[in-house]
């Protein structure tokens, strides 16, 4: 069984969905049995969740995709992108 | 007898290289499978650049040597993180080299619990809410990005793929060119640094008020 400071050390392996399956089971139990600790695993997860929420936000702008998908059909063509401008 | 290992076979992308023979049904199938990463590979290329025309050129550039480069993507792999790879590389030739900076190795220093213990302590209305909670939910998307692109470029990268992306530590390893115990050293000192950033910004723009340090 995990203690507190075992189971922080597995904090962003755990929110990452990168641990073993016993070290998983290991780190739930203490959760289980520890509200401090659980506490503070929701609030970095809310944390890290919240940042790519926000960054998420953000979509190509539509001149940029046109550009890109008229790159489709002739890159054969084009030599350069940088130094084309609009 | 080659004594070389394979793993000398670098991560850069190859442009002009003897062709495979890539039909045109496949070409376009790849080409608007590739299309539908542009909003991901954008955000990245801004948070990296921190400049919008930046940004696309590096998109761009990004995309032609994707489309130039893609008989040499395996089909069935990872396309996505392979378009990743290209930006990152791309990235590292077109923009790096421009912005030198010195790589910061003692940032690491953060505290642990840095924002949760700071917010914790801070007063909040409704009184009754969690403050840890509360503050979070109240952070804008400048404060994000305030804090994001404050950061030094190796640990912006790694959360970007990380917390933006959803890559998995294997996949960062192989877009950024490093070991996955590396990935997660790095990951480890980014997020830390982060939240010191995101409790910095809060606190700029009058979200919390500064805490004193005896609570």
């Amino acid at each position: 069984m995990a203690n507190c400071r075992e189971a922080i050390d597995r904090l962003y392996q755990y929110i990452d969905r990168e641990l073993s399956l016993e070290e998983l089971d290991e780190v739930q139990r203490h959760l289980a049995m520890c509200p401090p600790c659980l506490d503070y695993f929701r609030f970095e997860e809310n944390v890290l969740t919240f940042v790519g929420e926000k960054c998420r936000e953000v979509s190509a702008p539509a001149d940029l995709r046109d550009r890109v998908k008229k790159m489709c059909h002739d890159h054969g063509v084009t030599s350069s992108a940088i130094g084309t401008p609009d | 007898m080659s004594m070389r290992s394979p793993e000398t076979a670098e991560v850069d992308v190859p442009e002009q290289r003897a062709a495979r023979v890539i039909d045109p049904e496949t070409r376009s199938r790849l080409e608007q499978a590739a299309l539908e990463h542009i909003d991901a590979l954008y955000r990245t290329a801004l948070r990296m650049t921190r400049n919008a025309s930046d940004a696309e050129d590096l998109v761009q550039e990004a995309y032609l040597r994707a489309f130039r480069s893609l008989h040499q993507f395996t089909e069935g792999t990872n396309l996505r993180a392979w378009l990743f790879r290209i930006l990152t590389n791309t990235y590292i030739n077109e923009y790096r080299r421009r912005q030198r900076r010195p790589t910061s190795s003692s940032l690491d220093d953060i505290e642990e619990f840095y924002l949760y213990d700071h917010l914790v302590q801070s007063p909040v209305q409704p009184p009754d809410e969690r403050p840890e909670d509360v503050v979070v939910e109240r952070l804008t998307i400048d404060n994000v990005i305030q804090a994001i692109e404050s950061l030094p470029e190796e640990f912006r990268q790694v959360v970007l793929l990380a917390d933006v992306e959803g890559f998995a530590y294997r996949e960062i390893a192989e877009i950024v060119g490093i070991p996955v115990g590396t990935v997660m050293s790095r990951l480890f000192r980014a997020r830390r640094r982060l939240q010191k950033q995101l409790y910095d910004s809060a606190v700029e723009s009058g979200i919390i008020k500064e805490v004193a340090a005896d609570g």
